[in-house]
């Protein structure tokens, strides 16, 4: 699974965002109220308007903390669920059976990634529901209210605008929470009903296996063909039966009887839903000349998300871990790799390409290669590499001591130093993983491309321990839990937009925030300038004059104003990405599809990240529904 | 006027300044001047009756008392506060012009919805809502949705959520309009009975009679400019005209009443028998339709001329 933004752990995040959180929060304050005095000012004369704003800063305080009243809260919540009930809004939640009803017609249970494709589909439609629900509810209520002057009846009312929002805000959370939940259990049990299949194997249809290849007296064969697939079969001597993994799952095989009378009973499919728990290293990489970089080789893609290695060179990639202890992990690693191929030439392309693991101590340089494996490009997600790192390695590969060699100013730097070499590490028959290759819960995983003219690619995410497992449902609980705090996001900026727009067009603004949120990581490069062809008016010139986005502008006056209109368009997206959501990052269906469990921390950094926007948002529609006349 | 109590004083319930409202376009151009320059103080106890043509100013009047716009210049004051101070809500019912209200409740819950915003007690909402259905008649249609209604049941009901609150002022904008006679007048009667209360009313109305027949002061505002204020009895008194009305007597008589009225140079302008109005005969027979259900009119022929024989 691709994971582009892999968040710091909470404590290290909170300390980075939360000072840019303030400075954007007091940012929109300084120009919120400087817009509100200009206003004033215009109408009224500047000394009127500034008493204006400080009665206005003064209100807004006693609304939210002061004098906000639950019980109003909860009758307008209350108000707004009971709107949603008789106006029918439970049609989602039959659109979304509806919609499961004819996707068993289409899903192919036969695909290589069957649990992907079902988790995929029922995640994105909750999304896209979900997200149009609240999208309706926000921008269309208050409007609506308006229009109708069902309003005035509650404005006349000792009820605070801050209450009028956020009853809504919770009304129509509440309203999404019951039908997300909904959604929730029936996908659970469309997934798990979609994913249901048996095989069977007749006792003539397994036979002995030949020589030389398993124990001997081994039966095998192959299941019946169900849901497109076969899985082989192994019965030993002893009577064990065993099914093997086939599309991602396995079944577990119970005999029955004996002799003549002998049945083989194949259960149902398991490991299709996982909630794998990763433990991720920090990936480096090391050049043909075995020098340390902080990236990798460009083999021509535009996404740079993998570097790439050189083959048959001191190239590699190294993912340092921290934290290891045989209490954690007494059998030794259980890693999981998914590596991007890049041929420069065709090979045996039958094959995949060579590579090794090698464990190596950052302290000693003690290198112990333990594998040597295939890769082969356009590998299926569903079959990540599983590489197991025994606590004893008995006759590795390789042995040797290798020195990582880093540039500094000061020259180039070895770790460990010359007179830290200790060759006779190497003597040893067998290694311990946490005696020998481990220095202080610290070790180094290397994998290296073995074939001359080909090269492999990752990104820090494609390695990782597998912990252990986590539960299923409780992932996907997390991932609706993800789609809960988008809709209550799309909430809370309708709500907002619809305070001072029209009910179409708060609907277009709020759209306008979840697809600037989506491409909020893009805005921000585009305004750092990281991006490739200048800022947004430089690419537009380079787009009509079909202009390479790498080669220089011809310097000119043209060249000169096109740098000054980016440069004021540059502040204007920062400033506009400042205060959207980053949307992006908050999909977690991937993790759910991919089998990956969602962090905690991930959990409580969005959840704090919501909460970041979401309260502004309706601060700033607060004060832009007390500024405008309900009667007008 | 009651004079809330004992004090000699009225109490001031509400006070513009110089009230001012000017309603401009999108781009800031003055489209209207709404109102001009109101000064008014309507104190505890009154019925005060706003009279007006259709934009005078009397719904802005309203709508600027209760904080749905803002003045452009002056200030309106509502029990000492500004008008745009929620807090001053607490003790205020309104009764909008058209009932606006949310048509997916009943009416049961229309009143606890309201409750809830004065942050009533669930069991005083319950009280209330039970009382106020009962006084506005519509205790039978409670778990009726409010699309049901009709126009006359859904004022009545507006009626009652103003009243939610046991206010101490009442605004009440056109709240005749849609209610049948034997509703208007029982809307009067209300009104008359909310004053013996002690509580303050505002309302403004096309419907000159009832103002005038609950009023105790009016304002008349044309073209946004308060054109006269006083109480109802003196502006309407004809202190140059004397009416003399009894009973009994004959002809000769009211030709001896005439002849001295005009031996010292008065002027008779009307002798004649004085008619009822409209809403008093309506009512009259629907109170006889009730006494005696199977009683019909008799067909055809209009009772006047059925007297002169024709």
């Amino acid at each position: 699974m691709v994971v582009e933004n892999l968040l710091p752990p909470f404590q290290r995040w909170i300390l980075l965002a939360l000072p840019i959180w303030l400075g954007v929060i007091l940012a929109v304050l300084v120009i919120g109220l400087f817009l509100g005095w200009l206003a004033g000012a215009l109408e009224r004369g500047p000394m009127a308007a500034l008493q204006q704003v400080v009665r206005a800063l003064r209100q807004g305080y006693e609304d939210f903390v002061l004098r906000l009243s639950f019980g109003r809260i909860l009758g307008l919540a209350y108000l707004a669920v009971k709107e949603c009930y008789r106006r029918k809004v439970v049609t989602v939640f039959v659109i979304f059976l509806i919609l499961l009803m004819f996707a068993g017609w289409h899903i192919d249970p036969a695909n290589r990634e069957p649990a992907v494709l079902y988790l995929n589909f029922v995640l994105s439609t909750t999304t896209y529901l979900m997200l149009l629900l609240a999208l309706f509810l926000a921008s269309f209520s208050l409007p609506t209210d308006i229009r109708n002057r069902t309003i005035h009846a509650v404005i006349t009312k000792p009820v605070r605008a801050s209450e009028i929002l956020s009853g809504r805000a919770v009304g129509f959370a509440v309203v999404g929470t019951v039908i997300l939940l909904a959604m929730g259990v029936v996908s659970y049990l469309f997934v798990v009903l979609g994913l249901n299949h048996r095989h069977t194997i007749a006792p003539e249809n397994l036979v002995p296996m030949g020589e030389g290849q398993t124990a001997e007296g081994t039966l095998t064969g192959l299941t019946t063909l169900n849901y497109g697939h076969r899985h082989r079969v192994y019965v030993d001597v002893g009577g064990e039966g065993r099914v093997e993994v086939s599309r991602g799952h396995y079944h577990r095989m119970r005999i029955v009887g004996s002799g003549e009378n002998v049945r083989y009973e194949i259960g149902p499919p398991e490991g299709f839903l996982l909630a794998r728990v990763p433990v991720y290293g920090k990936l480096e990489f090391r050049d043909r000349d075995g020098l340390d970089t902080d990236k990798g080789l460009n083999v021509g893609d535009e996404w740079t998300y993998r570097g790439f290695i050189q083959g048959a060179s001191p190239a590699a990639l190294i993912w340092t871990f921290e934290g290891l202890s045989p209490r954690r992990f007494p059998e030794g690693l259980l890693l999981e790799v998914t590596l991007g191929v890049f041929r420069t030439h065709k090979g045996n392309i039958e094959k995949g390409v060579l590579g090794s693991i090698a464990v190596r101590n950052p302290k000693t340089g003690l290198y112990v290669e333990t594998e040597i494996f295939e890769s082969k490009e356009f590998a299926e997600a569903a079959e990540i590499k599983q590489l197991f790192i025994p606590r004893k390695i008995v006759k590795p590969t390789s042995v040797q001591i290798i020195q990582r060699k880093r540039n500094t100013p000061e020259g180039i730097k070895l770790s460990p130093p010359d007179e830290k070499l200790y060759s006779a590490l190497t003597q040893k028959e067998e290694f311990d993983l946490y005696e020998d290759l481990t220095d202080n819960g610290r070790t180094e995983i290397w994998i290296r491309c073995l074939e001359p003219g080909q090269y492999f690619g990752a990104a820090q995410p494609d390695l990782y321990i597998r912990a252990r497992d986590g539960s299923f449902v409780l992932n996907l609980m997390k991932g609706c839990y993800g789609i809960w705090l988008v809709m209550l996001i799309v909430l809370a900026y309708g709500i907002a937009a619809s305070t001072f727009l029209s009910a179409p067009v708060a609907m277009v603004a709020t759209i306008g925030v979840l697809i600037g949120g989506l491409f909020r990581d893009f805005m921000i490069k585009l305004a750092l300038g990281q991006t490739y062809g200048g800022g947004p008016f430089e690419s537009a010139y380079r787009l009509v004059t079909q202009e390479n986005v790498m080669s220089e502008l011809e310097p000119g006056l043209g060249t000169l104003l096109l740098k000054m209109a980016d440069v004021l368009a540059r502040g204007f997206l920062f400033a506009v990405a400042a205060v959207l959501p980053p949307l992006g990052q908050f999909g977690w269906s991937d993790w759910v599809a991919h089998g990956f469990d969602i962090p905690w921390d991930h959990v409580l950094i969005r959840s704090i990240q919501t909460f970041a926007f979401a309260l502004p948002a309706l601060v700033v529609g607060y004060f832009l529904f007390k500024a405008r006349e309900i009667a007008e | 006027m009651s004079g809330g109590g004992t004090r000699n004083v009225p109490e001031v319930v509400v006070e513009t300044r110089n009230l001012t409202k000017v309603y401009r376009d999108f781009w800031g151009r003055q489209k209207v001047r709404a109102l001009k320059a109101l000064d008014l103080t309507i104190f505890r106890g009154e019925i005060f009756g706003l009279l007006g043509p259709n934009g005078s100013g009397k719904t802005t009047t309203m709508k600027l008392l209760l904080g749905l716009l803002f003045p452009t210049e002056g200030q309106a004051l509502v029990f000492g506060k500004d008008a745009t101070d929620v807090s001053k809500n607490e003790r205020i019912g309104y009764l909008p012009e058209e009932t606006y209200l949310y048509r997916f409740l009943t009416g049961e819950e229309t009143l606890d919805f309201f409750g809830r915003l004065f942050n009533l007690p669930a069991a005083i909402r319950r009280q209330r809502t039970a009382e106020l259905l009962e006084l506005v008649g519509l205790t039978a249609a409670r778990k009726r949705q409010v699309r049901e209604y009709s126009k006359g049941m859904a004022r009545r009901l507006g009626l009652a959520q103003a009243l939610i609150n046991d206010p101490e002022l009442i605004l009440l904008d056109e709240p005749t309009t849609g209610l049948d006679p034997i509703g208007t007048r029982a809307m009067k009667d209300l009104i008359l009975r909310l004053r013996d209360q002690g509580k303050t009313i505002i309302m403004c109305s096309h419907l000159l009679a009832d103002v005038q027949d609950v009023c105790d002061r009016i304002g008349i505002l044309y073209q946004g400019e308060l054109k006269e204020l006083g109480r109802v009895d003196a502006l309407l008194k004809m202190r140059d005209i004397t009416e003399i009305r009894f009973s009994g007597g004959d002809g000769a008589l009211v030709d001896e009443v005439k002849a001295a009225i005009e031996r010292r140079n008065g002027k008779v302008h009307f002798i004649g028998n004085p008619t009822t109005t409209l809403e008093e005969l309506f009512l009259q027979i629907i109170r006889e339709s009730e006494l005696h259900p199977g009683r019909r009119a008799r067909g055809g022929v209009p009772s006047e001329q059925s007297a002169l024989g024709l």
